[in-house]
C-alpha cells in the first residue's frame, strides 16, 4: 500500500474542511471497500479522513411517514432495526443478502452508495480499464464481460454497480443527502444519484468533490407487505449478484396500486424497471402480468459477447421476484 | 503383543495440537520470531510472454528501509535445468531471476528487501519494469495442434476399442470440461530463511520436508545435509507445498545476499500466479455397453497443458483404466504447453477430474440402458485390477454402494429426470464410485523413551508434517498403542529435517506411512529392550526399562512397504451419494444432503478422518459449483484473482453430510491396515452432483463448474423430456 496521512475528524466541519484542503484526500467509512482497493493500487488517496466516528447513525421516522437512516450506521445495524425490518423489509432482506456479517458490520450506508465495480479489469492495474484510468480504454468490452452489464452501457465502460442495498433503495425510491463544504446541503433522488457511464467512465455518481453523505431518505413506506430481494449468485452467500431484482407490490382490493421494481448486476446503476412498475400499476398481481412486465423491462436489453445468460435470467428473475413477493403475504 | 489401551489407534480422541492452535500458539512458518529478521516482497510480471527490457529501481531504492532489489541482473546464479521441458517432480530444481525471459503472466521478475513488510510492499510498487511483449499461447483450445505425448505411461490399451464399440448395443460419446482451478490453502505459502556458516536454515510451510531440502540444496548446489528445513504446522497444502518453490529460492537467495534472515509470505494473489494450480482438462471418454449393462469399450482421452519450461502431466485416465472391468479399454493423455505457471498436483490429481468425466459418463450410459447406475456399476465391479491383472488388496466398491443406497434412500428415486417436485424445486439424486490409491511409502521415525516418576514417556520424532489432518495426533495414538501407556505420555515431534525421513504429506499416504513407521521404531525398542535382558517374557515398557535399569533408551525403526503390497494393486474405495434441488427457472441449485461411504482401511481416528472426507466433499462441492479460475484471453492473467472472485463453498453451500466408514482390514496395503482417505473423499463429488442435476433436470452438464449461468443455457437432453 502507498502511505497516506490518517486524519480522525472531529466533527463534519472539521471532515469537510480536512477534504477541501487536500484534492487529493478520501472519505474513509468502513474502510470495507477503499482499503482494498488501495491495496491494489487502485485507489491512490494520500490522506484518509475518518467519518465513520462522526455520528450520522441514527434511524429516525420524519414528519411524511418516511425514515432517514444516518450514512455512518453499519449496513448491520441498518438491516437489523426493527422499524427497517418492519417498515422496509425488502432493505432489510436485500442488505442482509450482501457480503458477510463481518463486513456488514464494518460497512457503513455512505460507503455501500459509493462502493465501486467489482470489473476484474477495473482491480488490475496492469489491464486497461477507462474507470481506473481514463482514456485507457475498456477491457472488458471485448474482452471478459459474463458478469457484465446489459443496460446502459456504451463503448467506453460495460460494467455493472455491485450493491444489493442500492437495488432495494432503487425500487423503493429514496434520496440521498449531502453536505457541502460551504456548509450547506442537498438532497439527490436515488435516480439522479448514480450514473451511467456516458463519456464519463470514471464517475459512478454524480457526487462533487469532498461533498460528505451523512443520510439516507426513504419515503412513506408502501412495499412493507409485499416484497422479495431475489439474488441469484454462484453460491449460497458471500458473493455478488449475476443479477438481482428487488420488488415490491402495493396491493389493495385485490390490485397492484403500486409497483417498485429495480434490478442489479444488470447495468452501470441500479436499474430501475420504470415501464414494468408503470405497467403492473392497476393490474391483478397475476403471473401473466408478471411475465408481461418482465417482458418489457428486458425489452431493450443489450447482451455482450459472454452475457447473453442474463437476458433469460433476468426475465425468470423478474417473474419470481413479483410472484414471491406477492405470494409473502397473499 | 500389548492389547490396545483405551487411547490406542481407533478412538476418536480430540487433536493433541489443538489447544495449541485454538490459543494461537502453534507456530506457522511466518510466525517465528527470528531475531533481526527482514521482510521481502516478491515484484510479479505483468506481461505473459516476453522479456524485460530495462528496469529502473531508483525510485525504490531511495524509500526508507529500503534494503536490497533484486532483479535477474544481480541475482545469484542458480542451478540451471540440464534438459528442456523437466518434469516437475517434487524435487526438481527451482532456478528463479536467472534471466530475462518472462513465460507467463506473474512470473516473479524481482524481489525487494526492507526492514518492514510495509516499506518493502510499497518499494515493490516503484520498480518499474519494460518489457518487449510476444503473443502470449493461453488457449487449450487454439493451441490444440500444439498438443504431444508427454512419455511413454501416457497412453494404455488393452483389447480393441473399436471392436469393443461395434459391440455395443448403446453408446456414449461426450466430452466433459473441467477449469483450472487453485488449491488455496489457509496458510499462505511463506518462509523465514536465513544462511549461518554455509548453511540454509528455512521455517518454511511445505507439506514435504526432505524433497524441499533436496530442492534447496540442489537449486543452490550445496550438499543436503546443509539445510535444515522446519515445519511443524502447515495450514493445508492440498498439493501447493508439495515442493520448495520459487519464493523458497527467492528468500534464501535474498538472505545469503544481505547476510540476513528473510521473511518472504505469498500473497493471497500471488498464490494465483505462483504457487501452481490444477490445470483444465478437456476429456474425451466414449463407452459402450450391452443390453445387460456388460461394459464392452471404455475410451479415455485428455488433452491439458503444461508451462513452456517444466512437464507436469496429471493422469486423468488412470481411474478408467482399473475401476471397471472392460475388456477394450484405452487411455491416452496430450500436452500443450502454454504460457502459463506449471500444473501440479492438487488433491487427488487425476482421480478428481477423471472420475468426474468416468463417473458422468457411467450415468449417462446407465441412463440410455434404462438401467439403476448402481446395479450398472455393480455389473461391472471386478476384485481384479484389469490394468495390471493385479488382485486388488480389497476392494468394497459394491459394499459401498450398497450401503450408501440404503442409507440415503436411494430407492426413492425415480429414473426419469423431473419427476421429483417441490414448489420451484426439481429433485434429483446421484451416485458416484469413488476411487483413490492407497500408497505407502518407507519411513522412518526415532522413538525416546525416558522413565520418570513410575511413568514411561516417550517422545517419536519424524520429519513427517501435519498439515492440518491430524498426523500429530494418530501418531500419538500409534505410539500409545504399541507401547502400551497413555496418550498423554506420548509426544511427537514433526516438521524437522534433523529427524528421521519421512515421505511427507501428499499422496494420500501420509497416515499409512506416518503411522507404520512410528510402530516399528516402538516395536524396535521393546524387541532391543527385551534382547537386552534375553527374555522373552511379556514385560510392560516401563518394566522393560526398569529391568534393563535405563532410565531412558532411544532408537530407531523403518518400515516399509512389502512383497505383498508390490503384487498387488491398493486402493481405497467408496461412493458418494446426493440430492440436489434445481431452481426450476434460476439456475441455482443447493446440493440437500450428502452421504458418502467409504471403504479405507483402519480408521486411526475417526474424528480426524471425517475431517478429511468431509474437506474433500467440500472441495468436491467447489468444483462442481462455483471454483475456476479463468485467463484473461489477450493478457494471459487470471482474472479470478482473491477469494471475492474466486469462489469456493460457504457453509450454506452444504447441507447435511453423512460419512460413513466400513470396516475393512487390509494387512496387504500395510501391517495396520491403514490406507489414505485425504483424497478418496474430493473424487466422487462432482459426479454425483453432476448426475443429480440430470435427474433433476434432464440437463447433462459436462463442464465444470456448474454455474447458474450455464444451467439457465443448457438445453435438457432430448429423450430425458
Ligand atoms: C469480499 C466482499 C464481498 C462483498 N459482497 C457484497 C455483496 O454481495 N453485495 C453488496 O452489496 N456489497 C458487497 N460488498 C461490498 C460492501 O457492501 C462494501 O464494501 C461496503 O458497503 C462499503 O462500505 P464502507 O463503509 O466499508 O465503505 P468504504 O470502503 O469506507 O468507502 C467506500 C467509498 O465511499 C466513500 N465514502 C464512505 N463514506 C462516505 C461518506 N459518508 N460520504 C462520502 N463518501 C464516503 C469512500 O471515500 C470510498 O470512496 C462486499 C465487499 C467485500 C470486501
Ligand atoms: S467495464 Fe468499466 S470498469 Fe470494466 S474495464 Fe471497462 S471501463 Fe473499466
Amino acid at each position: 500500500m502507498r502511505p497516506f496521512v490518517f486524519t480522525q475528524a472531529q466533527n463534519q466541519e472539521q471532515a469537510l474542511a480536512a477534504a477541501a484542503a487536500n484534492e487529493t484526500a478520501k472519505y474513509l467509512g468502513g474502510g470495507t471497500n477503499l482499503i482494498d482497493l488501495m491495496k491494489e493500487d487502485v485507489e491512490r488517496p494520500s490522506e484518509l479522513i475518518e467519518v465513520a466516528g462522526l455520528g450520522f447513525q441514527e434511524i429516525k421516522s420524519n414528519q411524511n411517514g418516511g425514515y432517514t437512516l444516518g450514512a455512518m450506521l453499519s449496513n448491520a445495524d441498518t438491516a437489523n432495526h426493527p422499524d427497517i425490518r418492519r417498515h422496509y423489509p425488502l432493505l432489510s432482506m436485500a442488505m442482509l443478502s450482501a457480503a458477510t456479517a463481518q463486513i456488514r458490520n464494518m460497512a457503513t450506508n455512505g460507503g455501500n452508495l459509493l462502493q465501486r465495480t467489482r470489473c476484474p479489469y477495473f482491480y488490475e492495474t496492469s489491464m486497461p480499464c477507462n474507470k481506473r484510468e481514463p482514456g485507457s480504454g475498456c477491457g472488458a468490452r471485448n474482452g471478459m464481460n459474463a458478469l457484465h452489464a446489459i443496460f446502459g452501457w456504451n463503448e467506453q465502460c460495460v460494467a455493472v454497480n455491485p450493491s444489493d442495498m442500492c437495488v432495494a433503495l432503487a425500487a423503493i425510491g429514496a434520496k440521498v443527502q449531502v453536505q457541502r463544504v460551504n456548509g450547506t446541503t442537498r438532497t439527490i433522488d436515488f435516480s439522479d444519484f448514480h450514473r451511467l457511464p456516458g463519456d464519463q467512465p470514471e464517475a459512478d455518481n454524480t457526487l462533487q468533490p469532498n461533498e460528505l453523505i451523512t443520510a439516507i431518505e426513504l419515503p412513506k413506506p408502501a412495499f412493507s407487505k409485499h416484497y422479495y430481494y431475489l439474488k441469484i449468485r454462484e453460491r449460497s452467500s458471500y458473493a455478488f449478484a449475476l443479477i438481482s431484482v428487488a420488488a415490491g407490490l402495493q396491493i389493495e382490493n385485490g390490485t397492484i396500486v403500486r409497483a417498485g421494481l429495480a434490478m442489479g448486476g444488470v447495468a452501470h446503476k441500479p436499474w430501475k424497471l420504470t415501464r414494468a412498475e408503470e405497467f403492473l400499476t392497476g393490474k391483478l398481481p397475476q403471473t401473466k402480468n408478471f411475465e408481461q412486465a418482465a417482458e418489457l423491462a428486458m425489452r431493450e436489453a443489450r447482451p455482450l459477447e459472454d452475457n447473453e445468460y442474463k437476458v433469460e435470467m433476468g426475465k425468470k428473475a423478474i417473474v419470481r421476484a413479483l410472484t414471491q413477493a406477492y405470494e409473502k403475504n397473499a | 503383543m500389548k492389547n490396545t489401551t483405551p487411547s490406542g489407534t481407533g478412538n476418536p480422541i480430540d487433536r493433541v495440537e489443538g489447544h495449541l492452535k485454538v490459543r494461537g500458539m502453534a507456530k506457522y512458518a511466518s510466525e517465528f520470531p527470528v531475531s533481526g529478521k527482514v521482510y521481502a516482497q516478491a515484484i510479479n510480471s505483468t506481461i505473459a510472454k516476453g522479456e524485460i527490457t530495462a528496469i529502473d529501481t531508483s525510485e525504490a531504492e531511495k524509500q526508507e528501509g529500503v534494503i536490497e532489489i533484486i532483479t535477474y541482473k544481480n541475482a545469484e546464479k542458480l542451478k540451471r535445468y540440464d534438459e528442456e521441458l523437466p518434469s516437475l517432480l517434487p524435487d526438481v530444481i527451482q532456478p528463479v531471476l536467472q534471466s530475462p525471459k518472462v513465460h507467463y503472466y506473474g512470473e516473479y521478475v524481482g524481489l525487494v528487501v526492507a526492514e518492514t513488510f510495509e516499506q518493502a510492499q510499497y518499494a515493490a510498487r516503484l520498480v518499474r519494469f519494460e518489457y518487449r511483449t510476444e503473443e502470449p499461447r493461453i488457449h487449450l483450445d487454439r493451441q490444440r495442434s500444439d498438443a504431444y505425448k508427454p512419455e511413454e505411461s501416457s497412453d494404455y490399451s488393452r483389447g480393441d476399442v473399436a471392436a469393443g464399440m461395434a459391440e455395443a448395443d448403446e453408446k456414449v460419446e461426450v466430452t466433459y470440461h473441467t477449469p483450472i482451478e487453485h488449491h488455496h490453502p489457509m496458510e499462505l505459502h511463506a518462509i523465514i530463511a536465513s544462511w549461518e556458516n554455509g548453511e540454509v536454515k528455512a521455517y518454511a510451510s511445505q507439506q514435504m520436508i526432505d524433497n524441499a531440502a533436496i530442492t534447496i540444496a540442489n537449486t543452490f548446489q550445496i550438499p543436503k545435509e546443509k539445510v535444515r528445513v522446519i515445519a511443524p504446522y502447515v495450514g493445508g497444502g492440498f498439493g501447493s507445498k508439495l515442493h520448495a518453490k520459487q519464493h523458497v529460492i527467492l528468500a534464501i537467495m535474498a538472505a545469503r545476499k544481505i547476510g540476513r534472515p528473510v521473511q518472504l509470505t505469498v500473497t493471497r494473489q500471488q498464490m494465483f500466479t505462483n504457487t501452481n494450480f490444477r490445470q483444465q482438462n478437456e476429456q474425451k471418454m466414449q463407452l459402450g455397453a450391452k443390453k445387460d449393462g456388460t461394459l464392452t469399450a471404455l475410451v479415455h482421452e485428455t488433452l491439458s497443458h503444461t508451462s513452456t519450461y517444466e512437464e507436469y502431466q496429471e493422469s486423468c485416465g488412470t481411474v478408467s483404466k482399473m475401476l471397471y472391468k472392460v475388456p477394450n479399454n484405452k487411455v491416452s493423455h496430450r500436452l500443450v504447453p502454454l504460457n502459463l505457471q506449471t500444473p501440479f498436483a492438487m488433491r487427488a490429481p487425476g482421480e478428481a477430474t477423471g472420475s468426474f468425466a468416468l463417473e458422468s459418463a457411467i450415468d449417462e450410459l446407465a441412463w440410455k440402458l434404462k438401467m439403476d447406475p448402481i446395479e450398472f456399476r455393480i455389473k461391472n465391479d471386478t476384485q481384479t485390477d484389469p490394468s495390471n491383472n493385479k488382485p486388488f488388496s480389497s476392494r468394497l466398491l459394491t459394499e459401498c454402494l450398497r450401503i450408501g443406497a440404503d442409507k440415503f434412500g436411494w430407492e426413492r428415486r425415480k429414473m426419469k429426470p423431473g419427476a421429483q417436485q417441490e414448489g420451484n424445486w426439481l429433485i434429483g439424486y446421484g451416485v458416484s464410485g469413488a476411487s483413490r490409491a492407497a500408497p505407502y511409502r518407507e519411513t522412518s521415525s526415532k522413538v525416546k523413551l525416558e522413565l520418570k516418576g513410575g511413568k514411561v514417556y516417550a517422545t517419536i520424532q519424524m520429519d513427517a508434517t501435519d498439515i492440518g489432518t491430524g498426523s500429530y495426533t494418530i501418531i500419538t495414538q500409534t505410539a500409545s498403542e504399541y507401547l502400551d501407556i497413555p496418550v498423554d505420555q506420548v509426544s511427537v515431534e514433526l516438521g524437522d529435517s534433523l529427524f528421521p525421513v519421512t515421505p511427507g504429506s501428499g499422496g494420500s499416504w501420509g497416515a499409512a506411512s506416518y503411522a507404520n513407521g512410528a510402530r516399528v521404531a516402538c516395536m524396535n525398542a521393546i524387541r532391543e529392550l527385551n534382547q537386552k535382558l534375553n527374555t522373552d517374557e511379556d514385560l510392560s515398557i516401563q518394566a522393560l526399562l526398569e529391568k534393563n535399569e535405563l532410565s531412558s533408551y532411544e532408537t530407531t525403526g523403518t518400515a516399509k512397504p512389502s512383497e505383498a503390497f508390490k503384487k498387488h494393486s491398493v486402493y481405497s474405495f467408496g461412493a458418494n451419494f446426493a440430492e440436489v434441488w434445481v431452481d426450476k427457472d434460476t439456475g441455482m441449485y443447493r446440493i440437500k444432503r450428502m452421504v458418502n461411504v467409504g471403504a479405507c482401511g483402519k480408521i486411526l481416528n475417526p474424528k480426524t478422518a471425517f475431517g478429511q472426507i468431509i474437506g474433500g466433499l467440500t472441495m468436491g462441492a467447489g468444483m462442481v459449483i462455483a471454483e475456476q479460475s479463468r485467463i484473461e484471453p489477450k493478457y494471459g492473467n487470471f482474472i479470478t484473482r482473491s477469494f471475492a472472485d474466486y469462489h469456493v463453498p460457504v457453509n450454506l453451500d452444504l447441507a447435511n453430510i453423512d460419512v460413513v466408514f466400513l470396516p475393512e482390514e487390509d494387512k496387504i496395503a500395510n501391517e495396520m491396515g491403514v490406507k489414505g482417505i485425504g483424497e478418496l473423499g474430493i473424487t466422487s463429488v462432482a459426479a454425483s452432483i453432476a448426475n443429480a442435476i440430470f435427474n433433476a433436470t434432464g440437463k447433462r452438464m459436462r463442464d465444470l463448474p456448474i454455474t447458474p449461468e450455464k444451467l439457465i443455457m443448457a438445453e435438457p437432453e432430448p429423450d430425458a423430456i
